[in-house]
């Protein structure tokens, strides 16, 4: 199979790539993103284009006739770019790269990014929905991980190739540039002062590997892929020894602008999260992609505390991130 | 034990714990070494707070042996206020030493969140299958009767969602004269309720059966256990169903 990896230089997307490699019916694998890949790759062809520049990537994109296209051209707000520019960047790479893919006419297995964000407010209703629930995004990054499903499940259609839109919960590691692990590494962490709703976290490989299942097993339709168990707000700021600072209603957005100025933005759906809760059923995973080994969120958040306070080293902001 | 289960610092959200003494519980949480579930129970806090329902409300149980291991629905009476769930949820600590999930929990805020922590799910098809998947066991409350008689319908759709694991009828009686629990509520569980395998899960007309068989199966338990003063022994007629 000869799999593209679109955002191949974000974390998930050189995991996959590596991950790849190791596979042997995998043939050739391309990859292209704005930024480099952040580890040393074999037999990785990686052309450096930004999705702005719509005419290269199509063209990159036509002439590799993927077979299977990896689709981590979907950027997170206040990750390592502006909101604005972060939901711009992926409506492009998404439109460019589906349509080149498809134009090629090997394709045979599409599988893109999506998360929980798509299912908006944890409800008072249903609060572990699973992939029959209606998504209902309330927040700018939900509406774009939603536009980035509908065109690929349209592409879908039209080509009859199967498409899974991987629903990750918050992934956040070490290397994971995540505004929800900057946030709670954060020495204050606003916490929501009269809710204390149960979010459930992935780890960065078992992200990775889900998308490679997910290639490699043609799975089609939405799994959400989720580490078993929860935390909430409180519980999570005192596991890392950090102060919580209870705050309520419109107070919110004032606390987004001073965590902002200590270093961690915080975009809509990270207040979404620490004041409704995110949480999901990830059964589908276990069955389609054969994960019954996904670590449990309660060890995602004790790795994340784990890893050493920042040492600035001189070296750009992107870098340490 | 189900892949979507975790066991995080040694609480488990199934199996029950013994309460920890004051001032390592009281230093847990403080480190924010305690776990929740994707639902909102807070397992610690159940196994502090167990004492304290052991004392007030006093269960004599029944018939529990008829619960397996994993994921089933206990499906019960329930009268006006929160005593049978509280029956049950004692009963099922006591007999198995296994958490019970409430399905009912009010979709509003502060009520909602507290009764999430103690283990109650919101009355939803998706969050009650969502439960059963991740291998618990979840009490389904009929439709609430005024006066402690007798046993109401089951929402369909929630029928319809707990099929494919099985399914148990309870009855609960609070002992005490006028249907007051003044003295031990009897908890009293049957077998599982057998269904015409022809039925797909999820099928509308089976889950009407089902929920019909259920309906007179917890009316039959609540005739042989209704409370009889010069009945003193707990030797209890449990009706084969």
């Amino acid at each position: 199979m000869r799999v593209l990896v679109t955002g191949l230089g974000g974390e998930l997307g050189t995991r996959v790539a590596q991950l790849l490699e190791e596979r042997p019916e995998v043939s050739e694998i391309a990859g292209v993103d704005f930024l480099p890949p952040r580890r040393r790759l074999r037999r990785t062809e990686f052309r450096r284009i930004d999705p702005r520049r719509r005419e290269r990537l199509v063209e990159f994109v036509s002439e590799f006739e993927p077979e299977g296209l990896a689709h981590f051209g979907v950027y997170e707000p206040a990750s390592r770019m502006s909101p604005a520019s972060a939901a711009e960047r992926t409506e492009l790479a998404t439109i460019a790269s589906l349509s080149a893919a498809a134009r090629g006419g090997r394709l045979r297995a599409v599988v893109v990014r999506s998360g929980l964000e798509v299912y908006g407010r944890r409800s008072p209703r249903t609060s572990v929905p699973d992939e029959h629930v209606p998504p209902a995004p309330g927040t700018a990054y939900g509406r774009s991980l939603l536009a980035v499903e509908a065109v690929a499940a349209g592409l879908g259609r039209r080509h009859d190739v199967p498409v899974a839109a991987l629903r990750y919960a918050p992934v956040v590691g070490s290397h994971v540039p995540s505004p929800l692990g900057r946030l709670l590494r954060l020495p204050v962490v606003p916490v929501p002062a009269l809710s204390d709703p149960p979010f459930s976290l992935l780890h960065p490989d078992d992200a990775a590997r889900a998308m490679v299942e997910a290639l490699v097993r043609q799975v089609d339709g939405p799994v959400n892929v989720v580490g078993p168990g929860a935390a909430t707000p409180w519980q999570a700021a005192r596991l890392g020894g950090r102060i919580p600072l209870p705050v309520v209603g419109p107070a919110w957005a004032w606390a987004a602008r001073v965590a902002e100025l200590a270093g961690a933005a915080i975009a809509p759906h990270v207040v979404e999260l620490l004041r409704f809760g995110r949480t999901a059923s990830g059964s589908r995973a276990v069955d389609l992609l054969g994960l019954s080994d996904l670590r449990p969120t309660q060890q995602v958040l004790s790795e994340l505390y784990e890893w050493a306070a920042i040492v600035p080293l001189g070296t750009s902001e992107e870098a340490v991130a | 034990m189900s892949p979507l289960h975790s066991r995080d610092f040694g609480l488990d959200a199934d199996a029950t714990s013994p309460p920890e003494p004051l001032p390592a519980a009281v230093r847990r949480r403080l480190g924010g070494r305690y776990p929740v579930d994707p639902f909102g129970l807070d397992p610690q806090l159940c196994d502090l707070l167990s004492p304290l329902f052991d004392l007030t409300v006093r269960v004599r149980a029944h018939g529990m042996e008829h619960v397996g291991p994993g994921a089933a629905t206990l499906v019960a009476n329930r009268g006006l206020g929160i005593g049978e769930p509280a029956a049950l949820a004692v009963a099922v600590r006591q007999a198995l030493g296994r958490r019970l999930r409430v399905v009912g929990a009010p979709p509003v805020r502060l009520l909602g969140a507290l009764s999430r922590r103690l283990g109650a799910v919101a009355a939803t098809p998706e969050d009650l299958a969502a439960a059963l998947r991740a291998g618990h066991l979840v009490a389904v409350p009929l439709a609430p009767t005024w006066l402690r008689t007798g046993a109401g319908t089951p929402a369909l759709e929630l029928t319809q969602a707990m099929m494919g694991f099985p399914v148990h009828p309870v009855a609960i009686v609070p002992a005490g004269p006028l249907g007051l629990p003044l003295a031990r509520w009897r908890v009293c569980a049957g077998p599982p309720i057998r269904l015409d395998g022809s039925y797909p899960v999820g099928d509308p007309l089976g889950a009407a059966e089902l929920a019909d068989a259920v309906r007179h199966a917890v009316a039959r338990l609540l005739e042989g256990a209704s409370p009889d003063p010069a009945e003193e022994t707990p030797g209890l007629a449990v009706p084969s169903a």
